[in-house]
């Protein structure tokens, strides 16, 4: 695709510009042959030593090396002994070019390796047993392998650093850190953000923001992609899960659950399962062993913000092309990434009001839960007590935001992670892959295909193409796209452009007749879409709408800020990769297949509470008091 | 930030692929402008003004010494501590100076006049001790001097302070001009015959050049001795992106004084080796980095270069012969790590001066990922001389496989210490001589600067100087930094000196040069108080083992190597520093 001004730095070929998707082997390159530990093995050129010994089942330990991130080549734990070589080298970044003979586990390397993990933990401060990673620390997981029986060059007693919990979402314990640079290569690379960076030198090197300010005074947008890549348990999300245990205890809460699409892709690999099982309604029977009062789910208010965000979208078409309307902004950008809209509110505030103004799925849902829901059962919506399960750091923050009291209350007051709900259900003494099935909780029961692939990029596009399509054109949208499958806007390419023609228009259906009267200014229209993930691939899409380029003709434009949409999100089980990624997708979109009803416009959940709460419809004066929002301009250079 | 401050980052951004690169030298100039440190402010208007991260600005701030993040005193006065230093008394010096004004290391006066700092090597080691004064050198200090500077500084006067530092030749190339009045001047280069080379080698073809070169049998004089011209022809040969020259002038090992005898001197013998080598590879324009400290001499070359692109002996038609080659000087900011040619690249590019992973290497993808060839300032400057006089003649200086002349820093304790300049392959006891012969009795000596290993008296005795010579001695030419110990010193202070030298340069990216070399600091240190154990020794020796070979750039090596030497060969005087046993270990 022709970007104007792409902007990214190519020298660090962060995977993020390739989608997040490794790339393949050139396999017109030549082959060559080495033997590994007496195995010969047969590799394209420019195979690293470290992908050519896994190809052969040969493990080569490593630390700072990431399947997304650029190499880095700085723990030294993977080094491996060439022939002829003076030097041990690094396996991840050596790439073999020609016939060599390498040992993997010689004396000298296997010193060396203790060695550097000696090195390590001379800087490592911490207790496993009360750390968050406890038996999932690349850290801990080397020490046991590779023979760590004593503190060869020391080991602190005591902390150095202050832990940094201002953040809502992130915090951050520099003493477990071990500078790997992952976190950094995350934030600059991967994401183009830019808050942490290796700062001072030699030993006093430490990962820090500007001036060492907390994360909560800098520009992080939450999203928390350098927790999924931290090896140990140097960072890690603000874990609500005490307060939701009391809230939970105390007999007059009513403790209200509602589970976002992408945790339920990854939640059983907290307990051991491959990623890509999908453990939804076990995950229910679990919620409700633990005491939760309702589970609901998040694929409810995914629906609504459908409708919202298609009705928003069809006002600032009308107002372009039919009342001429020189000031509505275009394309329209989704707000329900709560790490894009930070990062927008921080890089690019003067595209705020792009932004659609519907809040996202989860903070609509806490502000209809504490009101419709809290009229229609009678429950006095100050004893209840939201929370929502979210693949992400940066909901915890969102639902902090001081704009998101419209119930009158905090509408959602935890956003739990994956993996916090995890540890819950763990503590709670349950096996989730072993629970009966349980469905959702009325009144919000019903969910539709399309609020499930919210969770993978492309796939809020998609949804809201099905419903703009379908009550547009008048006509099923399984006449233009097979299955309802809008294949152009899926897939892990980090940018996407995909052009929709509407051919003929059809009657305006009911719920929207009050804003338009009639669909023909759209007949013959193309729809122009751009779908982008990661905020590296939001910040070329960003910098071309700048320059004028193909994304400012865009209608409409999907931002996610994880790679890979929130299937990747910063509170989902570590590790990522794109294979693991790949795999949560792929259980989204089977679940999405398997729903009898997958439009938004047709889940009657939806449709009841336009009848009977919201009754003026999308975007009226009462859903834009509860489910519509503002955002707040935020500088790039704080001082 | 000034308007014109803001306007001269404006342009200098601009000579640049991207804004970017000039975040090191905008932070020096406004630094330089805004009384002598970093505010936040200014952080922040160089973040906006060249779109760079702030988290990046302050990592690459704080990654140089001489970026100063917290305000320092009117006068910043910066002692020299490193080896050389304290072979010529910098210890007592130093104590003189914190009695005198009265604060300790890292302090600032109430007056706010005099921050006191200890520093590495300032390049100095002929004149040691050396004070730098904000960015002057005052050389060859006693205490006396001290007092007499002192109350100079605090009368608001800073007094002119020309030390000229012993030196010698019998090869008469490198050093042939040193003593000749204004000899940086362009004219008097000419009248001796300068330029003549570059306006041969414009009438030659680039690959000719290249042979010519390759022929002389010049090795690399940075300190690897790896041959130029062989470098040269790693250059992909259908690349269309720009090829860069640099000439590597971060001379920062200590005890290495010599790059700076040229171009404080003779400059334009810098700008036509450049010239000539620059258009024998290809390149347009050549940058010279400099290490921040030689402020001075950074001066000289831009002079210098100014001088030459007006006679048009540099720019875009050079000697009217239409080709096009110029030189742009960037001055380093305190990293002895930036020394190393990919760190060094990445300090050119305005960034921490992290070294990069090789391969590539510069040749492939360089300074902006472009083809680059990094030589050292000798190096470069030995070119005019081969393409004038021929590669034969150049051939007929020093051994057979060790053609040329070669400066020799000589430091320490020595009667003359200085830089003496003869053919490779000269016998250590000639230089010794030229340096007014060894105070005292010798006990040992580091020939090639601090990272190569020392060598005892005894095995130095026949010791001749060049690259291959040394190898088989256990030791490497290196820099050619000579560093001579009489009986009085004691190895293992100057083992423990050593790695917190290391420690402290250390650029922090892979885990045995970062943690490694202060592991083997603490242990040293423990020693050195008496309070160290046999396991610390044998610790040392292991560790030195493991990081030999395994970081990701040669630092590793140019710590292990060394300390392996001292305690292999001293081992008795460091046992002799262990508790005695049955001794109270827990004083």
């Amino acid at each position: 695709m022709d970007l104007k001004n792409p902007s990214c730095d190519t020298t660090r070929a962060p995977v993020s510009q390739q989608g997040g998707v490794c790339t393949l082997p050139d396999l017109e390159a030549p082959k060559v042959t080495v033997n590994i530990d007496g195995i010969d093995v047969e590799v394209v050129s420019g195979t690293t030593i470290l992908e050519a010994a896994n190809q052969i089942g040969v493990k080569i330990p490593t630390l700072c090396q990431h399947p997304d991130l650029a190499i880095a080549g700085v723990c030294r734990m993977c080094v491996v002994e060439v022939e002829g070589m003076r030097t041990l080298q690094a396996s991840c970044a050596y790439p073999i070019t020609g016939p060599m003979t390498i040992k993997t586990q010689s004396r000298r390397v296997r010193q060396a390796r203790r060695h550097i993990l000696d090195l390590l933990l001379r800087k490592h401060y911490g207790e496993c047993y009360a750390c968050v990673r406890n038996g999932v620390c690349e850290l801990q997981s080397l020490a046991e392998e590779y023979g760590v029986d004593f503190f060869r060059f020391g080991h602190p007693t005591e902390p150095l650093y202050e832990v940094d919990t201002s953040s809502y979402s992130v915090h951050r314990d520099m003493n477990k850190c071990v500078l790997c640079r992952r976190c950094v290569r995350t934030c600059v690379d991967l994401q183009e953000v830019g808050v942490y960076e290796a700062v001072g030198r030699s030993n006093q090197t430490r990962i820090e923001t500007f001036l060492e300010k907390p994360l909560a005074d800098v520009v992080c947008i939450n999203c928390g992609q350098c927790i999924n890549r931290c090896p140990t348990g140097a960072l890690r999300a603000n874990d609500p899960s005490d307060e939701i245990w009391a809230a939970i205890d105390d007999p007059t809460k009513h403790v209200v659950m509602q589970t976002a699409p992408s945790p339920r892709a990854g939640i059983g690999e907290c307990f051991g399962l491959e990623p890509g099982h999908a453990l939804t309604f076990e995950m229910n029977t679990a919620l409700r062993r633990c005491g939760f009062d309702k589970v609901f789910d998040t694929n409810f208010s995914a629906d609504l913000t459908i409708i919202e965000e298609g009705t928003e979208l069809i006002i600032r078409l009308k107002k372009a092309l039919v009342d001429g309307d020189a000031d509505v902004k275009l394309p329209q950008f989704t707000s329900c990434s709560p790490g894009w809209v930070k990062f927008i509110e921080h890089f690019y505030p003067e595209y705020l009001e792009h932004l659609s103004t519907a809040k996202s799925p989860q903070q609509m849902f806490g502000a209809l839960i504490k009101t419709y829901y809290a009229q229609l059962t009678g429950i006095d919506p100050k004893d209840i007590v939201t929370v929502a399960l979210m693949p992400c750091s940066a909901k915890k923050f969102e639902c902090n935001r001081p704009e998101m009291v419209d119930s009158g209350f905090k509408d959602i007051d935890y956003g739990l992670t994956t993996r916090e709900l995890g540890a819950m259900i763990k503590e709670a003494g349950i096996w989730l892959p072993d629970m009966p099935k349980s469905d959702f909780d009325d009144p919000f029961g019903t969910a539709t295909g399309s609020g499930v692939i919210f969770g993978a990029t492309g796939g809020v596009m998609e949804a809201a193409l099905r419903t703009v399509i379908e009550l547009v054109a008048g006509q099923k949208v399984e006449n233009f796209y097979d299955h309802a499958d809008i294949i152009p806007v899926r897939g892990f390419d980090g940018v996407k452009y995909a052009e929709i023609t509407v051919p003929e228009v059809g009657p305006v259906p009911d719920l929207l007749k009050d804003l338009v009267p009639s669909w023909d200014f759209l007949k013959g229209a193309t729809l122009k879409v751009g779908v982008a993930h990661g905020t590296a691939n939001a910040k070329r899409v960003m910098e071309d709408i700048k320059a004028g380029g193909i994304f400012s003709q865009c209608h409409f434009i999907e931002f996610m800020a994880c790679p890979g949409g929130c299937i990747g999100g910063g509170g989902q089980p570590i590790p990522t990769s794109p294979a693991i990624r790949a795999a949560r997708a792929k259980a989204i979109y089977s679940e999405d297949a398997a729903y009898e009803v997958r439009k938004s416009h047709e889940n009657p959940a939806v449709l009841k509470i336009y009848n009977e709460f919201l009754q003026d419809g999308p975007c009226s004066h009462l859903s834009h008091n509860l489910l519509h929002t503002h955002y707040t301009p935020r500088g790039k250079f704080i001082s | 930030m000034k308007p014109d401050v803001r306007a001269r980052i404006l342009d200098l951004a601009a000579t640049y692929p991207t804004p970017k690169a000039a975040l090191l030298t905008a932070l020096e100039t406004v630094q330089q402008a805004e009384g002598g440190h970093l505010s936040t402010d200014s952080l922040s208007e160089v973040a906006a003004l060249l779109g760079v991260p702030l988290g990046t600005v302050y990592a690459t701030a704080s990654y140089y010494t001489m970026l100063n993040l917290k305000p320092v005193g009117k006068y910043h006065l910066q002692l020299d501590t490193n080896i050389p230093a304290m072979l010529a008394g910098a210890e007592d010096l130093l104590a003189h100076m914190e009695q005198a004004l009265g604060i300790g290391v890292g302090e600032t006066t109430s007056d706010g006049l005099f921050t006191l700092s200890a520093v590495e090597d300032l390049g100095a080691c002929g004149t040691c001790p050396v004070l730098q004064v904000n960015d002057r050198y005052y050389e060859n200090m006693t205490p006396a001097c001290f007092d007499e500077l002192l109350a100079n500084l605090k009368q608001g006067v800073v007094p002119e302070w020309k030390t000229e530092g012993n030196w010698g030749t019998e090869c008469n190339m490198l050093l042939a001009r040193r003593g000749k009045p204004n000899s940086t001047a362009l004219a008097g280069y000419v009248a001796d015959g300068g330029y003549q080379a570059l306006e041969k080698a414009l009438t030659l073809s680039p690959a000719e050049v290249t042979q010519m070169v390759k022929d002389s049998g010049l090795r690399g004089r940075g300190g690897a001795g790896f041959p130029a011209g062989v470098k040269w022809g790693f250059l992909p040969k259908d690349s269309t992106k720009p090829v860069y020259l640099v000439c590597n002038a971060d001379e920062g090992e200590p005890g290495t004084f010599k790059d700076r005898q040229i171009m404080e001197f003779d400059p334009h013998l810098v700008i036509e080796g450049m010239a000539i080598s620059g258009y024998a590879i290809g390149a347009k324009l050549g940058y010279i980095y400099i290490r921040g400290e030689f402020a001075w001499i950074a001066d000289i070359l831009e002079r210098a270069i100014a001088e030459a692109r007006e006679a048009g002996k540099l720019g875009n038609n050079m000697l009217g012969r239409g080709v096009e080659f110029d030189i742009r000087v960037t001055r380093g900011a305190g990293a002895y790590v930036c020394g190393e040619e990919t760190a060094l690249i990445e300090s050119l590019e305005g960034k921490r001066g992290n070294p990069r992973l090789r391969p590539p290497y510069p040749a492939v993808s360089g300074l902006f990922g472009c083809p680059t060839i990094v030589n050292n300032v000798e190096t470069l400057s030995s070119v005019p001389f081969i393409v004038r006089e021929g590669a034969e003649a150049f051939r007929q200086i020093g051994t057979a496989n060790n053609a040329g002349p070669k400066i020799f820093g000589v430091s320490g304790h020595v009667k003359n210490p200085g830089a003496y300049e003869f053919p490779l392959g000269v016998p250590l006891a000639k230089v010794l001589e030229a340096a007014g012969g060894v105070v005292g009795n010798l006990k040992a000596v580091i020939v090639g600067g601090l990272s190569t290993p020392i060598l005892t008296a005894e095995e130095c005795r026949d010791l001749t100087l060049d690259y291959d010579t040394c190898a088989k001695y256990g030791t490497g030419l290196g820099s050619g930094g000579i560093m001579v110990m009489n009986d009085t010193v004691q190895i293992p202070a100057i083992a423990l000196r050593t790695i917190q030298f290391y420690a402290h340069e250390s650029c922090g990216q892979c885990t045995p040069c970062r943690q490694g070399s202060v592991a083997i600091e603490q242990m040293l240190h423990r020693v050195v108080e008496g309070k160290g154990t046999p396991e610390d020794l044998d610790n040392v020796l292991h560790l030195c083992k493991t990081i030999k070979g395994n970081t990701l750039c040669p630092t590793g090596d140019a710590f292990s190597m060394p300390i392996e030497a001292m305690v292999g060969k001293f081992r008795g005087e460091f046992e002799a520093l262990l508790p005695k046993a049955g001794a109270d270990l827990a004083v």
